[in-house]
Formats: structure tokens, sequence, C-alpha cells
């Protein structure tokens, strides 16, 4: 899940919280073996690697493909699952590097998810396209873990992956979560924002752990598949509060593509968001 | 008088240039706690009440705190 | 709104639920915690040389944040002040005696030595209370009340204050009024103006020299001021301010030397048979019942590196003839993520006082005169470093040392006969040592 994973209960009962964690990490695990782009063996390594094939896909990532489908066309393009390839002209390690121009245009004629034929429960790439599901993945797991927390056991309980949580309900005697976003300036000298969480989910897009730097100017990972390039005047972070983790997934990652519009297009989302700028 | 109104002035024509200031999205160095005005609040507090007992000028930088018998 | 964006939100959540296979969006419940009280504390020591003024001061400053740039501020301190402060009279070849300021009693000074009363011990309450708030989109208003009390004065004072945002916050335009007013109640009532000191008397008599039990004073502040920001690392800030104070301003317990005309020697007396009393002529100091000043003052604030350089500058200018000039910086030095040294200097200086005298001539009196170093042509250097730390909590502590020395001159003119050269003005150096804790609850 690219970060520590935590489960957070208020079961005193040692056995109960304990069939809670199972079940939480196993989701996570299934999902993270079925959906990693690292791995070879599951059905994205099958989709990469169909050289321009069809392939079956079951349920459950036709799901997720006519999800990415909804948000590339309701972001115009924006969300794009397939630009992962752009990946190799950038190294995002905190390093320096840019790659030159040319680089990025060798790349952009596989990018594209108009460029995939998606005709439920069959998908067609073109050869050398590469899809992935790094922008939704993670999300889309804690989703799915809270809501097996949530049959499992009654009380209150806070899945945590990497910065992107939910909870199944408020702590005891309605009390809220107290859960804080990690601030961009490094040090105790900018400590959290806190926020009181009782419903619903938080997530968080943002380049804390991943950037590059270009003449100087921290740049986010996210890039605009339509020319390759950093979204400019991008958010530091943004962080958004939704019913479920997938779209408040969503819209902190909409947000970071648009730019310095960031705040604009949350306002008007009429959600709680915070956006940290550099 | 006449300096301080020149002086006064002049500042109040350097604040006309609409193209100082930066964008929105460029504050994060102006936001931090030590580079607002008032970062070290209680100090210039003691420190106003000090002088303004021991010599013979007071205030200028803005209200708060109060009188003393001590001028 | 009538054609504003729906926005996608409804159909993202919609997607979401065929995601995830629910059948409603469940809801979001999430809202801000940040702390709600900042709370800034501290202990401070003050502390002259040669046994004279020392201060012990302890001060809370709490502000509380209601959101939506709402906030109260609440200001609590206490003060309590011992030792010796200059009277104002001159060092004299032989030892000298003066009646204290309730006329009820005496006290000497060795010969050679500047006069001290030593007949101060004070404490003081003061308390602020202010409000700000938004009104309308880029204005803000605030209003605050003070008050303070020690024993011979009194303090009360109400201020109210504008803002308003121009150039997307890059300029900020601030007017402010405040008006005090205070009471004074000396130890052994008001002494008339230039009245000369009398011999002790005891509780049942009055002194003769005084006039009213108490008197007040009126203070009113106006304040115009601009902040603009000059680019991502520097800010300025500019203000241009007027007070105008009236009514009772003298320094009650202040006095002057009478010496002989020519020679500019202390003109000695002899305290009535059996009185103890003042073995030299010396009169209580008369200023004028009006002051007005005007004060332009600008700080530059610039950050490089993580590093923030303050620069202050204050001209004032008043009535009175007092014309001043401070320079101030602060250098705010991060060390690691969690610390801070800052370096501090402060220079000051001041011309006299129309009507400083360094003491009178036996004769013809003038209208005013006080011989209060603080009136006089005088300049100060401050020293000093500041320490912080912020803890895993957030909150810091820091500590403070700072040394401050204050030379000051009697003008020429001011002086009489043999004095040019023989001056001795009460300069004196004092340590500032404070320890703090700022915190939020």
């Amino acid at each position: 899940m690219g970060g520590p994973c935590e489960v957070l209960t208020e079961i005193v009962d040692e056995a109960a919280a304990r069939k809670v964690v199972d079940v939480v990490a196993a989701c996570a695990w299934r999902i993270e073996g079925k959906f990693s782009r690292y791995r070879t063996d599951n059905i994205v390594a099958r989709i990469n690697a169909s050289a321009g094939a069809p392939v079956e896909v079951d349920e459950e990532t036709a799901n997720l493909f006519d999800f990415a489908a909804l948000m590339h066309r309701l972001s115009d393009g924006l969300f794009d699952i397939s630009s992962g390839v752009l990946r190799r002209a950038w190294t995002f390690d905190g390093g320096d590097r840019t790659p030159a121009p040319a680089e990025i245009d060798a790349l952009l004629p596989l990018v594209g998810w108009s460029k995939v034929r998606w005709e439920r429960p069959v998908i067609t790439l073109c050869p050398g396209m590469q899809i992935d599901f790094g922008g939704i993945g993670k999300e889309y797991a804690v989703d799915q873990a809270t809501q097996l927390a949530a049959q499992v056991s009654g009380a209150a309980v806070l899945v945590n992956f990497g910065g992107d949580l939910a909870v199944t309900c408020a702590r005891d005697g309605g009390q809220p979560w107290r859960v804080g976003i990690e601030s961009i300036d490094a040090g105790p000298r900018r400590p959290a924002r806190l926020v009181d969480l009782a419903a619903g989910a938080l997530a968080t897009s943002g380049d804390t752990y991943r950037f590059v730097k270009v003449g100087g100017e921290r740049m986010p990972h996210i890039l605009d598949p339509r020319d390759g390039r950093p979204i400019r005047g991008a958010p530091r972070s943004v962080t958004v509060a939704a019913s479920t983790c997938t779209h408040a997934g969503m819209l902190a990652t909409l947000a970071m593509l648009r730019g310095e519009h960031a705040e604009e297009f949350l306002a008007n989302e009429d959600v709680r968001h915070w956006v940290q700028r550099a | 008088m006449r300096k301080l109104f020149l002086l006064a002035t002049a500042c109040g024509a350097l604040q006309g240039c609409a193209n100082l200031g930066v964008q929105p999205w460029e504050r994060e160095v102006l936001a931090r706690d030590d580079m607002q005005l008032d970062v070290n609040a209680l100090d210039t507090a003691f420190d106003d009440h000090i002088y303004f007992s021991k010599e013979g000028t007071s205030g200028g930088r803005g209200f708060g705190g109060g009188g003393c018998g001590c001028n | 709104m009538a054609n504003k964006d729906p926005g996608i939100g409804a159909a993202v959540a919609a997607a979401t639920c065929s995601l995830l296979g629910t059948a409603t969006p469940g809801v979001s419940v999430a809202a801000d915690a940040e702390p709600k009280w900042d709370i800034e504390s501290a202990f401070l020591y003050y502390g002259e040389s040669d046994g004279r003024v020392k201060d012990l001061s302890l001060s809370a400053l709490a502000t509380r944040d209601f959101g939506d740039e709402r906030k109260l501020g609440l200001d609590l301190s206490v003060d309590s002040l011992t030792g010796a402060s200059p009277s104002g009279a001159i060092a004299n070849s032989s030892a000298q005696t003066f009646t204290s300021p309730s006329g009820r009693d005496t006290y000497s000074t060795p010969a050679g030595e500047i006069p001290l009363d030593n007949t101060f011990l004070d404490t003081r309450f003061a308390l602020n209370g202010s409000w700000s708030q938004p009104f309308a989109r880029l204005y803000t208003v605030n209003a605050g009340l003070g008050f303070s009390s020690e024993y011979d004065y009194q303090h009360i004072g109400a201020n109210f204050g504008l803002t308003r945002d121009f150039n997307q916050r890059n300029t900020t335009l601030s007017a402010a009024l405040a008006y005090a007013q205070d009471t004074i109640k000396p130890v052994g009532g008001l002494p008339l103006p230039l009245a000369q000191m009398t011999d002790a008397v005891d509780d049942e008599q009055s002194p003769g020299n005084r006039g009213d039990n108490s008197d007040s004073k009126n203070v009113l502040d106006v304040l115009l001021g601009v902040t603009q920001v000059i680019g991502r690392h520097t800010l300025l800030r500019v203000n241009l301010s007027y007070s105008d104070s009236s009514g009772y301003l003298t320094d009650p317990y202040k006095i002057l030397s009478v010496v002989d005309p020519v020679t500019g020697d202390l003109i000695g007396r002899t305290p009535a048979p059996g009185a103890s009393g003042p073995t030299g002529v010396y009169r209580f100091e008369s200023r004028p019942d009006s002051r007005r000043k005007e004060a332009l003052y600008a700080e530059l604030r610039h950050d490089f590196s993580g590093k923030v350089l303050q620069l202050g500058y204050r001209y004032s200018t008043d009535d009175w003839d007092v014309d001043s000039h401070t320079l101030e910086s602060r250098l705010r030095l991060p060390i690691g993520g969690s610390s801070y040294f800052e370096p501090h200097v402060r220079y000051y200086q001041q011309t006299a006082a129309s009507f400083y005298r360094y003491s009178l001539a036996n004769g013809a009196l003038p209208e005013f005169a006080s011989a209060d170093a603080r009136l006089s042509e005088m300049s100060a250097v401050t020293m000093g470093l500041k320490y912080g730390h912020v803890n895993a909590g957030g909150n810091e502590w820091n500590t403070r040392l700072e040394f401050y020395r204050q030379t000051a001159k009697a003008p020429n003119e001011v002086l009489i006969g043999n004095q040019p050269g023989n001056t001795q003005m009460p300069d004196f150096d004092a340590v500032i040592l404070q320890f703090g804790y700022h915190f939020k609850l």
C-alpha cells in the first residue's frame, strides 16, 4: 500500500480485536496482491503483458475499470489510469533529474484511456500501453477493509492505509476520532492539522513522499496525461473528507490535477477539505 | 512634522506598487509563525513596558498594554 | 447563483456506491479540531546596577480562536517593583538629606553619590482584553479594553480599529484609535509645581507644599498603518502615529537641586530647630499639561532559507522637543527542527526635552523644569540572546537574557557655573532575564 497500515479500534476483548485486524490485513494483502503493478503474476501484470491482445477480467476488476472510465470522463481526461508509462521518463525519488521533452513525447502515444478498448468484461490495450490502479487502489482497499471490519464487529474501527483512512462509526459515546493531517513542513514547528472524524473517510493526495525538483520547485507526482508534464501550480497536499475513502481520494486527486484552481474546485464540491501549498 | 509627512508619503507611494505581492499559493513562508509581526508578543510587551518607564519615547508599534505610573 | 456548476461530487458518490456495492453513499462527518486556546506565559526579572530598580513580573497572554477569524485575547500581568530610582537631585561634595515623598520621613545620600529615592515598593496589576472579527469580506474590526492598577496610579483605556485588505491580501491598511484615562494619587498628595521641599512633618500636619490629593491625565492615540507583502520572503509594516496627552503629566516624586547661579554649587539649608529635613534647597518638578507626539515606525521581516531577519526603525518627535531614533534588529536562527537562537540588538537615542534642567539656578523660576534623566539627552543600547525549544507536543519553552546600558548627558545649555565637566548623570546597566512557555490547549 506504499506506507504503513494500521487498524485502530476500541474493542477491549483481544480475540475480537484480533479478528478485526486479521480481516483488515487479509483484505489489504489480497487487494495489494491482485492489483499491484509490481507483481508479475496478477491480473494487472497479465493485462500489461498482453501486447495488444484482449483480456477478460473478473467482476471486481471490471468494476474498477468502469469506475476509472467514468472518472476519466468526469475529469475531462485529467485522471487516466494509463498514464503510468510516463514514469519511465520521470523518476520520482526526490532527485533532480528532469527528462528531455523528446523523452516525454516519445511516451505520449502510449498514454490515453481513449485509446483503450474497454467493453466489459474485456479490455484491449494498444501494444506498449500499461494500466495501473495506483490512483484508486489504496482508497478502494480502505473502503473494502472498513466494510469487512463493520461486518465482523459492531465496535468503532478506524482503518488507515498510509494516510488514507475510514471509520466504521464514531467512538464510544459518539466521540469523533481525532486524526492529524501531516504538515508539509518537516519538524514539530508546524504540527499536524487536527481533524475530528465521526463518520466517513479522509484521503490525502500529495508530494510528501514522492516529488521531483524542477528549477528549485518541488513538483508533486501528479502528471497531466495529456502532455506528460507535472501539473503546474498544484498544491503540495490536498486532504478531503467524504463518505468513502474512494470518493475522498478521487476528489483529492482531481483537486491536485486542477493545479492552481484546487481550492475553487473543492469549494464547489462542497466537501471539507484542507489544502497545503508550497 | 513636515519631514515626517514626506517620509510617510514616500512610504505610501511605495505601497502603490500593485505588482508587489504574491499569489495565494505562494504564501507558505509568510504563513510561518516566525514571520508574523506579533511572534514575540509577550517579549515585545515586556520590552515596551521597560522602555516606556526608562526612556522618553514610547509606542509607535501598536496598541495594547496600558499606562503605568512610571513615567 | 443560477449558473453554479453542480460539480461532479454526486456522480463520484454514485460511482463509488456501484464500485463498493453499497446502496447509499453514507455520511461524512469531519470538522477541524484545532486547539482553541493559545497561551504565552512568562516570568521576567529586570535588575539595574548599583542597588537601583528591580522588577519581577509574571505575565500571561491567552488567545482564543473561535474559528472564522474571530479571536479573543486576554492579557494578565503582575509586576513587583522594588529598589531605588534617581530623584533628579544632583550629587554633592557633602552628604545630603531629603524629605521622603510622603513628607513625613527623611532619607540621606552619601557625599559624591547621585541621590536615589528608595522608597518605592509597588505591585502593579494589569488586565487587557481584545476582540477581533471579520466585518464584510476584506474588513476586520477590533476593539480592546485595558485596566491597570498600582497603589498610586490607575489606568483605564479602550481602543478600536479597522483593517482592510487589498491586492489579494498583499496590502493591509489599518486605522486605530485609543483613549485612556489615568489617575494619579501620589503618596503625600500632589506637590505644587516647583514648590520647595520642606522639613518632614508628623502625621497630623500637612507638608504645606501640596495641592490636591489626586489628578488625572487623558491620552488620545491615533494610528494608521500599512502592511505590505514585498515577495514570498518579505513583509513590510509602516505605522504613522499621533498621540495627545493632557492633564497631569508631571512626575510627583521627582525634584531638582537649586544651585548658586554663579558657581553652580548646591544652596545649603538647615532644617528648622527640632525638625529633620532637607540639607539643601530642592524643588519639585513641573511639566507642561499637554504633550503631542508623532511617530513613524517601520518594520521589515525577511526570511532567507528558514532564518528570519527582523529590522525595525522608529522616529518620534514631540512638542516637548524630545526627538528620538530607535533602531532594532532580531535574527531568528533555527537549530535543527525544533530549536532556535535569536540574537537581538537595539540602539536608542533621544534629544533632551526643552524644559530639561540639570539643576535650577537660584532666583527666577522657569515655568517648567525637570531633572528626570529620562528627559535628558540620552542613548541606550540593548544586546540580548533568546533561545527556544519546541517539544514533541508542539509547545515551546524559551528563555532570554539581555543587557541594557543607558547613558545620559545634560546639554551644555542647561549647565550652570562650574558644572560643565563635573556633571554626574544617573547612567545605569540593567539585566533582563526571562523564562517563557508557549502552549496550546
